[in-house]
């Protein structure tokens, strides 16, 4: 370690991904300069819940780590690249045993080896958990670890500073970044050999979300604003269970599912007409029933309440019931949320059913990197969440804590590669650094004496109403143009904010204004990536309206009607639908032909627009197949 | 390394519990003796006085003023680490927790006046050997004076017998909160039982 | 139509760590189970206090809002809590809301905790694995004593116990209630048990365990319901021993 020279790696972003990549850096022998918006003990991994998935086989049900890529490629709908995720499901059983080996405190059968839940769409058994607050317990972890690193001195924390931009060198290398203190507001440049971001999703983007506060996307959207691409944003995961709110929506975790939940609506039976309770997804998808993916799910409740009129409406809910479960089992397995949803809705779910409903929960898609976690700007990582990789067109619950540990095990040595490899070109010079500091100080000051008619926090919640209405659980090509359309006037109106608090202490208002301003752009590439894709795919369900259908040609238009059947065109919004009595709404179809290539969004600053692209990736694996949770999986 | 702190602390604990307490029990034990009357707290007093002077001064000193000396300025040292909350945290074990340390400044002016008075000004300095007709007129010429004492015997018996509570905690004796509970309510059940002890001696001036 | 039922919050407010604190008292639209954060992200939209004088939004911490992140712990209507979920409902009105000044204030209700995330280096609140890196197995546990190992790990470091500790403050160096039972989750582990006596000396050491003075605040006001006060009576019975150990074994 002693004739390496002293390498200087930033990671932006404290969340599982950031840590594990700095500890890996510090083990290299490289320095870490860690930024957080917030003590890197509470970001935003901790509120994953239900586990993470590893193939340990510890059931008896020979699951082996093939199954566990097969059922990650297609419950992201082959959008994934294969390579990518084939390395994650290697690794799953080694970092379980890593985290356990650092004190998570797994949940353990009577014999003392980790225990393992089912989770949505897998048949075998391989979620690794620490009761339902896994996220929490597997950040402290590595919060603990890296801790150990700052007092060697391999770390050095900058808590409570918010990254704005990242600094390139006269040869557009990524050499550095811009951040505040967002207590004193004071704003430095601070120079490195490579940064990684690590800064989780976007999902503050629809206001009311399963995410935190802090998850805004605002560093992914100001990366995207200097050049960095961006993969697959339009596919956005909807959590099927959530606890409404009008702050948040609070997560409600599959692990429910998983240990026995049962999601229902009461129905008129259509034989004996008798109200009853009708389990819906285990009678749409026998196979799977209630652990079908989240995508899934979502739809399927979508229908059931908003096009069917099922369940309760304004607001709409569904149940999710665990009261059939004995309470010390559930007490044992999901304490941690059932205590939750006691503190927030003040009912027992161990003795009611809950009522929840889909929420946006999380982005596949992010920066775009390669395998090794590259973006298209030399010197600027991406790792975690806020990168596109692993998961395709839907994420199958519990990988994520898989993915953004994974991804830092990446990251973090390659980033270390890349500063030794002497690719870097100079590093930045005084001035370079003064004039990257002194553009985000006056932008800054612009912020603060900003004093138009308009609030932010009531933009902000605009946009979420804008997103959620147009670019949700289904899409259609109508709304999406109006939304960019809407977007854009949003962008407008931004200027005209003012702000109430000119100062220049811990002012989080004008700190906001700037985030605003970063997730109304990104909402643009996710909703303009959203208009472009003409299928169906995971998360991303387009309905067919009869514009789209009179644009098409002969042999088209043929082989969607051979395929859907009866149908007809609803007069008002255009969009066909069936004509079996149901009206079910009739979606584009899987085109792998012409859409299976990753989206790639790159900024066009001069119009404020995204402009896509399509790129190839891996998948030559497991040969693409038809995606149907209603039969049990074939290969 | 040598854990200065954690062994004062615990010596703290220890010298209240045993050596005070110790002393306490003497204290009510012998003074219990006036509900026998004059003859019999005279002849318990005179019984005392049969240990050897030199001992009897060796165990003064050491067995009561210095373990007392470091208790209370230690004591005066952990007070002024609290910054007692029972208004907002009004839980049982708070209110406990700050009268300890009320007691403590009380005891720390009331053990100064008591000692300073009987023990050194009236004994040592006069040379009255304390009686039952001395104290049946100190009390009785005056009943501030045996309302001051009241009040300061009733302030060491709850701090020691809340010390009991605490020194089962601090020395890790009872861990669980039953247990705990247990303990809190024994000790403060010998509380009770004191402080009615000390009310009756106490009244037995006034009724003889 | 029913007239709109309104919530009423009075808010403690400091401009900056060394200005003086004064009051400002808000009014937001009652909705059920609409708790604290929702309320002061209402005032976010329309900074304007009962007088009608508008103002600068008030500042705060939120994360998660799901209580797992430890974030938004401040004082309400008297006692350390988390805001996000403090309903109003369950809250007498109008709504004392205060910094946990057991803490430096920053702004507002803003307050600087980083002395709880040294105080974890100080105790040694890691174990000590060899590296990242895979070495083939990891111990077996038993799954009871992990059980005791998850209720304690559930801690946040909100800082609510600390807040309602009459023993932490300006006043003292006790670290608190948190950290000080934190040394005890590792202790607990199979791997973390090499290192007590470095964690259990730690706490032997000014401002450690010995100035806990059992108020039993902490247990009360943890709203994560870790059994502290057992904990740190068992850290206490460990302390001694190790004490023992370190006086007879050299």
């Amino acid at each position: 370690m002693a004739n390496k020279p002293e390498n200087k790696i930033i990671v932006v972003g404290g969340g599982l991904s950031g840590l594990m990549a700095a500890l890996k850096i510090c083990e290299g022998g490289g320095k870490v300069d860690l930024f957080s918006y917030c003590p890197v003990k509470r970001s935003h991994s901790l509120c994953a819940q239900g586990g993470m998935n590893a193939c340990m086989d510890t059931k008896g049900e020979h699951d082996s780590i093939y199954e566990h890529f097969d059922d990650t490629v297609y419950g992201g709908d082959f959008l994934a690249d294969q390579l990518a995720v084939k390395g994650m499901v290697e690794a799953a059983p080694k970092l379980v045993k890593m985290f356990d080996r650092m004190g998570v405190p797994f949940t353990r059968t009577a014999e003392g080896v980790l225990d393992l839940r089912n989770f949505g769409g897998q048949k075998n058994k391989r979620t690794v958990f620490a009761g339902s607050t896994t996220g929490q317990q597997l950040l402290y972890a590595l919060d603990e670890q890296v801790r150990r690193w700052e007092v060697k001195g391999g770390v050095k924390k900058y808590e409570f500073w918010e990254f704005i931009k990242i600094i390139k060198n006269k040869d557009g290398v990524c050499r550095g970044i811009v951040a505040q203190n967002m207590n004193s507001n004071e704003i430095v440049s601070f120079p490195a050999d490579v940064v990684i971001l690590a800064t989780g999703g976007p999902g503050q983007v629809y206001g009311r979300c399963t995410a935190s506060t802090i998850c805004n996307g605002s560093a992914v959207s100001a990366v995207y604003q200097q050049g960095a691409e961006i993969g697959n944003p339009e596919f956005l995961q909807i959590h099927p269970t959530a606890i409404p709110g009008s702050d948040k929506n609070r997560l409600m975790s599959e692990a429910c599912r998983g240990e026995g939940g049962r999601v229902w609506v009461y129905r008129e039976n259509p034989e004996t007409h008798e109200k009853e309770r009708w389990y819906f997804l285990e009678d749409m998808y026998p196979a799977y029933g209630n652990l079908v993916p989240r995508d899934v799910a979502s739809r399927a409740i979508y229908k059931v309440v908003v096009h069917m009129g099922l369940g309760m409406q304004n607001p709409n809910r569904v149940y999710l019931d665990l009261s059939h479960i004995p309470a010390d089992y559930l007490e044992r397995k999901l304490g941690g949320i059932l205590e939750m949803y006691g503190d927030f809705v003040g009912k027992d779910p161990r003795k009611v059913p809950m009522e929840i409903f889909p929420s946006i929960h999380y982005s596949m898609g992010g920066i775009w990197v390669d395998r090794e976690h590259h973006t298209n700007i030399p010197g600027l990582m991406a790792s975690g969440e806020c990168d596109y990789q692993y998961h395709g067109a839907n994420r199958l619950g519990a990988n994520s804590l898989l993915s953004a540990t994974y991804s830092g095990t990446i990251s973090g040595p390659e980033s270390l590669r890349l500063a030794r490899s002497g690719k870097l070109g100079d590093a930045l010079t005084e001035a370079e650094l003064e004039a990257a500091r002194k553009e985000c100080v006056e932008e800054f000051d612009r912020i603060r004496a900003m004093n138009g008619p308009e609030n932010a926090h009531q933009m902000h919640h605009e946009l979420g109403d804008i997103m959620y209405k147009y670019v949700s659980v289904e899409r259609d090509n109508k709304g999406l143009a109006q939304c960019m359309k809407e977007l854009h006037e949003l962008l407008k109106r931004w200027e005209n904010i003012g702000v109430t608090d000119h100062g220049n202490w811990a002012n989080q208002e004008a700190m906001f204004v700037r985030q605003l301003r970063n997730m109304i752009i990104y909402a643009m590439a996710i909703t303009k990536s959203a208009l472009l894709r003409d299928e169906s795919r995971g998360a991303h369900a387009k309905i067919v309206l009869k514009s789209d259908y009179d644009q098409w040609d002969d042999a088209k238009k043929k082989a969607f009607d051979e395929k859907t059947g009866k149908y007809h065109f609803d007069a008002e919004t255009g969009r066909a639908m069936t004509d079996d009595g149901n009206d079910d709404l009739v979606f584009f179809g899987r085109d792998d032909e012409k859409f299976m290539y990753t989206t790639v969004v790159s900024f066009d600053a001069a119009n404020n627009e995204p402009e896509v692209s399509y790129r190839e990736f891996e998948h030559s694996l497991i040969k693409p197949r038809l995606r149907n949770y209603a039969v049990a999986k074939k290969e | 390394m040598f854990h200065t702190t954690f062994y004062l602390r615990r010596l703290h604990s220890l010298v209240g519990l045993l050596v005070l307490g110790m002393v306490l029990f003497e204290h009510i034990f012998t003074n219990s003796m006036a509900l026998g009357g004059a003859p019999v707290l005279n002849g318990a007093l005179a019984t005392m006085e049969l240990i050897p002077k030199p001992i009897f001064l060796a165990l003064e000193v050491g067995a009561i003023a210095v373990p007392l000396l470091f208790h209370a300025i230690y004591g005066i040292y952990i007070c002024r680490q609290a910054n007692n909350n029972p208004g907002r945290y009004g839980y049982v074990r708070n209110w406990q927790f700050a009268f300890q340390r009320w007691t403590a400044w009380l005891l720390v002016f009331f053990l100064a006046w008591h000692v300073f008075d009987l023990r050194i000004f009236t004994k040592a300095i006069s040379g009255t050997p304390i009686s039952y007709e001395l104290l049946h007129s100190m009390f009785t010429g005056n009943p501030i004076i045996a309302v001051l004492y009241i009040i300061g015997m009733f302030a060491a018996i709850f701090h020691f017998c809340n010390g009991i509570t605490t020194f089962c905690m601090t020395w890790g004796i009872a861990k669980g909160p039953r247990i705990q509970n247990v303990v809190s309510l024994c000790s403060m059940g010998l509380c009770a039982l004191l402080c009615l002890i000390t009310l009756v001696f106490m009244g037995s001036y006034f009724v003889m | 139509m029913a007239e709109q039922k309104k919530v009423r919050l009075v808010i403690e407010r400091q401009d900056g760590p060394n200005d003086k604190p004064y009051t400002q008292e808000f009014e937001v639209d009652y909705r059920p189970g609409l708790n604290i954060v929702a309320a002061l992200m209402e005032i976010q939209k329309n900074p304007v206090t009962v007088d009608g004088k508008k103002v600068a939004p008030v500042v705060w911490e939120c994360n998660c809002l799901e209580k797992v992140c430890g974030a938004c712990m401040m004082v309400i209507n008297g006692k350390a809590r988390q805001a996000c979920c403090s309903l109003v409902d369950n809250l007498e009105q109008p709504i004392h809301l205060a910094p946990a000044r057991t803490f430096p204030v920053i702004r507002d209700l803003l307050i600087d905790r980083s002395v709880m995330f040294e105080s974890l280096k100080r105790i040694h609140g890691w174990i000590e694995v060899d590296g990242t890196w895979d070495v083939k197995d990891a111990p077996i546990q038993n799954p009871h004593t992990a059980e005791t190992a998850y209720e304690i790990s559930h801690c946040m470091t909100c800082g609510c116990c600390l807040e309602a500790c009459p023993n932490v403050g300006p006043q003292s160096d006790f670290i608190g209630p948190s950290p000080t039972v934190q040394a005890y989750l590792f202790n607990l582990h199979p791997l973390g048990k090499f290192d007590a006596p470095t964690r259990l000396n730690a706490l032997m050491e000014k401002g450690g365990i010995t100035s806990c003075g059992n108020s039993q605040n902490c247990v009360e006001a943890c709203p994560k319901n870790i059994k502290l006060t057992t904990y740190l009576a068992q850290l206490n019975r460990d302390v001694n021993k190790q004490a023992l150990k370190n006086i007879f074994n050299k």
